[in-house]
């Protein structure tokens, strides 16, 4: 009984801790105040405003960074899907020449940190003529190591039988793909897609280093570039609040999806 | 033949352009950023060959130095404080409450939100003047408001105290999984003996979730050492470099002063240190595959 209420006094300021920063957060962008005027409380709800808001969506620039999110982040996503899906398929089920040395290389690479390949990316893509554009950060996001891992964790798992069947009964290849795989692999593949997400909506390293024209920002990007220039405390948070609603609407409905796959990925 | 084409068109369709992909977008810059460590490259002009130049430069190069050690004072700072919280949250978790699930949510939300809008928060919360909230909370205990970013030798404890509080969910995750995959029979033998629930949790929980702890400890390490938003976002390098960390200034070398061959050189640097840490990981992992 002790030890029940200990879990549940922990539990609430725990939970509130973890809480506030969000909650100063939402009712600090209904708030009209400047950066020399706050203080510790100015969060607390009186003479709500919509001000803030409708300074981020008049100014324009604000709804295009979300623009430009939305396309860096979507069709990755869309891609990541079906692509991881169906290299974790290959890899799990099929049997081709040199598919476990192509596998052990992929493994290997997943060690080579980001922040090594984005010098030598910044120089080929300066080349290319990707600067600025949404090219740099959708090519080369279209599919993930990582992704095909999960997929393939999870496929081998899964007896072949349906597949034999399907063969027997005359299906090729790819019908059996769509028919019988991708209906069993939803789950591993919805995983995919909420880290996809997550990570190419969160982005800040690679948009910082591939654009420099304010009008191709993601919203991260966008953001960064607005704290403390603006001088107003309530705008900052009002972007805040707007660029956090597609991530908390996708973590409401995926949450399971992230919990697992976390699990999947740690712990084979 | 035929049949033969049918089992495996899906392989061909789809392998062959993620392979060259792959070598495209992986292997190749993997490559080109290794050349790049021996020549001085120009934005303008032709790259010259230097040979080693960059490299020994690294090793006379102080402020490098200072970022590897400003690196390894984050993971101090962070590892063991994002542990300890990641598994009192699991603990909660898996203590039989109701609501579990809501918390675990809660717990988990830092996880999926981005860099940027957490420090616009934190920045508010540790500045440094009275209008700070925790300088506030602070002046209730009778303590001075404290500088914070702006102090350097608390700014890097202050970014550490920002990804703790972003990375602890997804700790907790790993080890709620890992309290999940416990026998209870365990649990219920040592009531029996009438242990004490302290006793029960360091002779029993805490010991058996030994491969989690290293997982763990070696992904957060690993994160640690790949630290740079935080920095970046608020305090950018400083004050007196105090948080320039080793990505951040690779990123200065490379992208402020267009340094690009040496920040290479810093990215190999990285890269080593990470390599190292993911050698010990499989090294150890392979062998406690078997307790798990």
């Amino acid at each position: 009984m002790l030890k029940k209420t200990i879990s549940y006094i922990a539990l609430i300021v725990l939970g509130v801790c973890f809480l506030l920063p969000f909650l100063i957060m939402i009712l600090g962008s209904f708030k009209d105040v400047q950066y020399a005027q706050l203080d510790p409380l100015f969060w607390i709800p009186d003479h709500p405003t919509m001000k803030n808001y409708l300074y981020i969506m008049r100014d324009g620039i604000f709804i295009r960074w979300i623009f430009n999110s939305v396309i860096i982040t979507v069709i990755p996503v869309a891609s990541q899907m079906i692509f991881c899906a169906v290299l974790g398929y290959i890899f799990a089920k099929k049997q081709f020449p040199g598919r476990e040395i192509i596998f052990w290389v992929f493994m290997a690479v997943i060690m080579i940190p980001q922040q090594l390949l984005i010098i030598p990316k910044f120089i080929m893509f300066s080349d290319f003529g990707w600067i600025n554009t949404y090219w740099a950060l959708i090519i080369p996001e279209l599919w993930g190591i990582m992704g095909v891992f999960l997929v393939r964790q999870f496929l081998q798992n899964i007896p072949n039988d349906l597949e034999e069947a399907a063969y027997i009964d005359g299906a090729n290849d790819i019908q059996i793909f769509f028919k019988v795989i991708l209906p069993l692999s939803i789950p591993v593949v919805a995983t995919v897609g909420t880290f996809s997400f997550i990570s190419n909506w969160n982005d800040l390293f690679q948009p910082l280093i591939y654009l420099t024209q304010e009008k191709m920002f993601p919203v991260t990007l966008g953001l960064a570039s607005m704290l403390g220039k603006e001088g107003n405390f309530g705008i900052e948070m009002a972007g805040s609040t707007v660029s956090f609603i597609p991530t908390f609407l996708i973590f409401l409905f995926f949450q399971r999806y992230f919990t697992e796959g976390i699990q999947m990925s740690g712990l084979k | 033949m035929k049949r033969e084409w049918n089992r495996n068109a899906i392989v061909y369709i789809f392998l062959i352009p993620v392979l060259v992909h792959f070598l495209i977008f992986q292997i190749y810059p993997f490559v080109l950023s290794f050349y790049l460590t021996f020549m001085d490259w120009k934005v303008i002009g032709d790259p010259e060959f230097v040979g080693l130049k960059h490299w020994k430069y690294f090793l006379t190069d102080r402020l490098a130095w200072k970022a590897i050690w400003n690196t390894v004072k984050f993971s101090a700072y962070y590892i063991v404080p994002t542990m300890g919280l990641g598994l009192i949250l699991a603990l909660i978790i898996n203590s039989g409450v109701k609501t579990a699930g809501l918390f675990k949510g809660i717990f988990f939300l830092p996880v999926v939100t981005s860099f940027v809008i957490i420090a616009g928060i934190w920045g508010w919360l540790f500045r440094g003047t009275e209008a700070g909230m925790i300088n506030y909370l602070l002046s209730f205990i009778g303590i001075e408001p404290q500088l914070f970013l702006s102090n350097s030798s608390q700014a890097l404890a202050v970014l550490a105290g920002l990804s703790i509080f972003k990375v602890a969910g997804s700790t907790m995750i790993y080890y709620f999984a890992g309290l999940q995959s416990i026998d209870r029979q365990l649990y219920e033998a040592a009531r029996i003996d009438g242990a004490s629930s302290f006793k029960i949790f360091w002779t029993i929980t805490f010991p058996l979730l030994r491969p989690i702890h290293f997982f763990v400890a070696i992904t957060t390490t690993i994160g640690s050492f790949q630290i740079f938003d935080s920095a970046y976002l608020l305090t950018g390098g400083g004050p007196n470099y105090a948080t320039t960390t080793i990505v951040y200034y690779l990123y200065e070398q490379g992208f402020t002063s267009l340094n690009l061959s040496y920040a290479a050189v810093l990215s190999y640097v990285l890269f080593f240190i990470i390599l190292v840490i993911s050698l010990i990981q499989r090294k150890y992992l392979g062998q406690e595959s078997n307790n798990y």
